[in-house]
């Protein structure tokens, strides 16, 4: 590849740098700054009720070390993206499948099927919280028709429940994603490959592992990734469903984050908090980088 | 502008009534009038008022907006936030300074931490300046002297006289089959409840007679709101937050599980799935005939009432079906919680304080506020005592006199929400513990727990700080119950 | 007989594709059934399926009171932030395949941009925007959401870019066409496909954006998803705007998202290939 850009590469350096600039430019007017502020801030002293700008050291960053509720919202944060995001990926490659191959109305269901991803997470959130709701909601009323008697579930308080209750949610508004990247992966695997393999008398699993998956694989790994990352951001579904409870049962990182930062105005702590998860966030990604360079 | 017709017809009601006063305020000049005078001067600028989404601000917008701005010249723009944003909002502002909102709704029970971190101006000077210590005087006494000060020092004006009283179905209650068979099993009187464990025998003998068409109770159980029966029956029980000398949380005392056992078992009675209610599910089943008691804020005594019936903004609101049946009482314990309400304040941060501070005092008034608590689809509740004693408002619908007797009753024996610094962080402990104690866990363990969260915060907010602000909080008259 | 089996599973197939799309559907038609009841219907024991008859107050209210600004600040923030993301996104990504500069580290410090949680910055980005005066501006919110959409767009496009053939770029170049020219008459019609499958989600990126625009605004650029908050009010819940808000921000989504399909469904995957 390196030999046919260069074949193209006018000796230019201006067009070089000048294509990638504006870009670069909008991504550090905003993305700069706060990494600095962020960064001061958590090494000195600022709470609502006054900023000390003097140098405070690394309390910030001990506190979190004890910080019980912080490393709750954390494995929370990650048991939810590490169950969430399989669910997504195998619903999403299963629907694909059936949407493969010719189905009468087979566009309109599609575009049905994407609905979910445009309606807002809040709103998604909302939404579910109602169909799940004990009076007005119609999944009890569904379930108590099906088993034929009524039914009391209280899905967004019954502690073992209510990570069900959200994932149902999360799964419903983001598998569509999951779905529609996979179709598009899927309907462009060699079909002359996929038939020669077929021929050949190759099992169904020989198939999928030596022809299909080496062909989505790179699909799989930029929708994983930029799911995975959306995942662990996770906020408004959640918000609004349980607001993180019972107790700080369903609290994660961005929600602890948002309270300490927004409602209790502990700016200095919650910039320690930002820069610990930007620190984790950066290993991860980079770790999955090296992976994905592998995979190519 | 224009919301509705009804609207257009009460702002010029409104200017009508504005008139109609003058005269009659000639000899001492109305602190209305004042206001107006006053403000006349900087005609021409806008003030920005933050005021909490949905209902609220259908005053400023409709009514008290479009008045103020024909008598004084000054534009009102509303700005809107969801409640939980409201102090978000505030602090955001004043930590960067922005002069985004020059008057503020500020939930009491935070006035400390915003005036404490230097987001609210101190209005002593202006109520003596612009005449207002004799209105302000007349506000209801349990708002006046415990919702407008901090330290001693005015950063708000009362003005919304939110308690949590009971509401019953007088045509369960008085009816004579029940009343006889209610005598025969508890040796005492059908009547609304004066203390919790005649809730219970009324909650579980209604139940037991007409469930599943009719349940005894449906209480708001949401950890935001439920907290505040919490801290109401918890207090009223004889449970103390904290220990003066020490600022160690008591709150798991033997009161604090004894009251978290009652409510868990008190939802045995009330609707299958009540856990999830706040105060829509609960008004909504009051409405629907579907329990017999609620406990909640005063709109649901108008509206279920049917007043306003009719308005557009409320047209979102089902029909109700208990309009001629509706009772009202003070809670069992008879010391309401005086739950969130609103004081008018003016932002540190605003480029026009003076003008800000006119607006509040203006809407603040006797004259004005008497009219602003009318409106249909106003959530601002009743906080004058010439509020309780309108033969205006007492005539709205059949017993409006008893609604508006119970809420003046309320308004003298109300207890506060907790106020400390960092309020918030305090509360969140609360509605983390109801959620578990709904979801199951031991109320012991939950309030165990809870304790030592608080004990934590107090630790690091500073004992002796923590300390101070929650003196100044408890030595208000109606903090605990005497 | 071979006919007989095809036909079965035909139908099989057809049965699970229905029950998928009513999963996905389902709550979508609860919203478009609420934002038709009547409010007794809303809050009705049990709940009530279909509507008895059509109730419009939901959507009255909003044009009367003009919350539905809101859709259309959704709309212009999202549609020409997508804009925007795009063109710097295609630009980027095309130097970044076919002159490399600063190598791998400036690809992986893009898309580093893209995952830190909104909540982690958004405090910081609000001092800024007031320092700035873009709070509760279109171009704030324009230009935050660009930023955060650049890393995507360029990720993904670089990945289309890849696949086109350099071969064709050269005799442009050859023909006479200035190097802009090649970019817009060569690369992006071959990235067609591509093209527009990210455009499609860096929109519903910021369409559905939340934490920014409830830190961000104030009652100028209010978009959908903060407007909504406001109806879920401490003594007041208005279902029927809810309802009604979801269907207007739906509805003009449904008719991108069915227009735009065959672009997105063959090229989804194209570029994403080769990444």
């Amino acid at each position: 590849m390196t030999a046919r850009v260069n074949e193209l590469a006018d000796n230019t350096t201006v067009l070089k740098y000048a294509l990638v600039a504006p870009a670069v430019f909008v991504i550090l007017l905003i993305g700069l700054y706060p990494f600095v502020q962020l960064a001061l801030t958590s090494v000195q002293n600022v709470t609502m009720f006054g900023a000390d700008n003097s140098f405070h050291g690394a309390v910030h960053y001990e506190r979190l070390l004890g910080d019980e509720r912080l490393w709750s919202a954390l494995w929370n944060t990650i048991w939810f993206t590490a169950v969430a995001l399989p669910i997504e990926l195998v619903l999403g490659y299963l629907l694909a499948l059936l949407f493969l191959q010719p189905l009468p109305l087979r566009r309109t269901l599609i575009a049905i099927i994407l609905l979910p991803t445009v309606i807002s997470p809040i709103v998604a959130g909302a939404t579910w919280r109602l169909m799940l709701d004990q009076r007005f909601g119609p999944v009890n009323q569904l379930i108590g028709w099906i088993i034929g008697r009524d039914v009391e579930i209280l899905w967004t308080i019954n502690p073992s429940l209510v990570w069900p209750a959200v994932l149902v949610a999360e799964v419903w508004q983001w598998t569509p994603f999951m779905f529609l990247i996979l179709l598009a992966a899927l309907s462009n695997v060699d079909r002359e490959q996929l038939e020669a393999a077929e021929v050949d008398g190759a099992g169904a699993w020989t198939v999928f592992r030596k022809v299909v998956l080496p062909a989505i694989m790179p699909v799989v790994v930029i929708a994983v990734l930029i799911r995975g990352l959306d995942l662990f951001r996770v906020f408004d579904v959640i918000w609004t469903m349980t607001q993180g409870g019972p107790g700080t049962r369903t609290e994660t990182i961005s929600i602890y984050a948002y309270q300490m930062a927004f409602r209790e105005f502990e700016i200095s702590y919650s910039a320690a908090i930002a820069f610990l998860v930007i620190v984790l966030l950066t290993i991860a990604v980079l770790v999955a980088l090296r992976r994905v360079e592998i995979a190519r | 502008m224009s919301y509705n017709k009804p609207v257009r017809r009460g702002l010029a009601a409104g200017i009508a009534a504005a008139m109609a006063l003058w005269p009659a305020a000639a000899g001492a000049q109305s602190a209305a009038d004042i206001a107006v005078e006053a403000a006349k001067e900087y005609s021409g600028i806008t003030l920005n008022v933050l005021y909490e989404a949905g209902l609220q601000p259908l005053d400023p917008k409709n009514f008290t907006g479009p008045l103020w701005e024909e008598l004084t010249g000054i534009k009102i723009n509303v700005i809107e936030a969801p409640v939980d944003q409201m102090f978000t909002r505030t602090m955001q502002a004043h930590l960067a300074d922005s002069g985004a909102y020059d008057v503020l709704n500020v939930i009491p029970n935070q006035m400390p931490d915003l005036a404490l971190a230097g987001a609210l101006e101190p209005l002593d000077a202006y109520v003596e300046k612009f005449g207002f210590s004799a209105e302000l005087d007349m506000i209801a006494p349990v708002y006046r002297d415990n919702q407008m000060r901090v330290e001693g020092t005015i950063y708000g004006l009362p003005d919304d006289g939110d308690v949590l009283i009971l509401y019953y179905r007088r045509d369960l209650f008085e009816d004579p089959e029940n009343q006889a068979e209610f005598m025969d099993k508890h040796g005492y009187a059908l009547a609304p409840p004066t203390n919790w464990e005649q809730f219970s025998d009324i909650g579980q003998f209604i139940t037991d007679k007409y469930a599943p068409e009719i349940y005894g109770a449906g209480m708001l159980r949401q950890p935001g709101n439920a907290q505040y029966l919490f801290q109401e029956r918890f207090r009223v029980e004889g449970g103390k937050f904290f220990d003066e000398q020490t600022m160690k949380a008591t709150i798991n005392s033997d009161v604090g599980v004894a009251v978290f056992q009652a409510m868990l078992a008190e939802n045995d009675f009330m609707p299958p799935g009540v856990e999830q209610w706040g105060f829509i599910e609960a008004f909504n089943a009051f409405l629907a005939g579907d329990i017999a008691m609620t406990i909640s804020w005063p709109p649901v005594g108008r509206w279920a009432a049917g007043y306003g019936r009719g308005t557009e903004a409320l047209n979102w609101i089902p029909e109700t079906t208990v309009a001629d049946t509706i009772g009202y009482a003070l809670p069992p314990g008879g010391r309401p919680e005086l739950a969130v309400g609103y004081s008018l304040s003016v932002a540190s941060g605003s480029r026009n304080k003076e003008a800000a501070y006119l607006f509040a005092q203006w809407m603040n008034s006797e004259e004005i506020s008497l009219q602003r608590v009318q409106l249909p689809y106003a959530l601002r509740d009743p906080f004058r005592t010439s509020h309780f004693e309108s033969e205006e408002y007492r005539s709205r619908w059949p017993n409006a006199g008893d609604y508006l007797d119970t809420l003046k009753a309320g308004a003298e024996t109300g207890l506060l929400d907790l106020s400390l610094i960092q309020t918030d962080r305090y509360e969140e402990g609360i509605r983390q513990a109801l959620s578990r104690l709904w979801g199951g866990e031991d109320p012991q363990t939950i309030l165990d727990d809870l304790a030592a969260q608080w004990d934590e915060l107090t630790e690091r907010i500073g004992v002796d700080k923590q300390k101070r602000a929650y003196l100044d909080w408890s030595n208000k008259p109606n903090a605990y119950p005497n | 007989m071979r006919r007989w089996e095809n036909g079965w599973r035909l139908a099989l197939r057809l049965v699970l594709a229905l029950v998928a799309v009513g999963f996905f559907a389902f709550p979508i038609y609860w919203l478009a059934a609420i934002s038709i009841k009547s409010p007794e219907e809303i809050f009705a024991y049990p709940p009530v399926w279909i509507p008895s008859g059509i109730n419009l107050s939901g959507y009255v209210a909003l044009f009367r009171n003009g919350d539905v600004w809101a859709v259309w600040n959704s709309l212009v923030t999202a549609s020409v932030s997508t804009v925007l993301a795009m063109i710097l996104g295609t630009l980027a990504a095309y130097g970044i395949v076919r002159y490399r500069p600063g190598g791998e580290n400036l690809t992986i410090w893009i898309i580093s941009q893209r995952m830190i949680p909104p909540i982690c910055v958004a405090f910081p980005i609000f001092l800024l925007f007031v320092s700035l005066g873009l709070v509760d501006t279109f171009v704030g919110l324009i230009v935050l959401y660009t930023a955060f959409n650049l890393p995507y767009v360029i990720w993904m496009m670089r990945g289309y870019i890849q696949d086109i053939p350099p071969e064709l770029e050269q005799s442009a170049l050859v023909d006479g066409l200035s190097r802009w020219a090649v970019i817009t008459k060569v690369v992006i019609p071959m990235a067609r496909g591509g093209f527009f499958a990210t455009a499609v989600f860096t929109f519903i990126f910021a369409w559905n954006d939340f934490l920014f625009a409830l830190v961000l605004t104030r009652s100028e650029v209010v978009t959908y998803p903060v407007q909504v908050t406001g109806y879920f009010g401490s003594q007041s819940t208005f279902w029927s705007q809810i309802g009604a808000m979801s269907m207007l921000g739906v509805l003009p989504m449904m008719l991108v998202v069915a227009t735009m399909q065959r672009f997105i469904v063959r090229g989804m995957s194209m570029g994403a290939v080769k990444g």
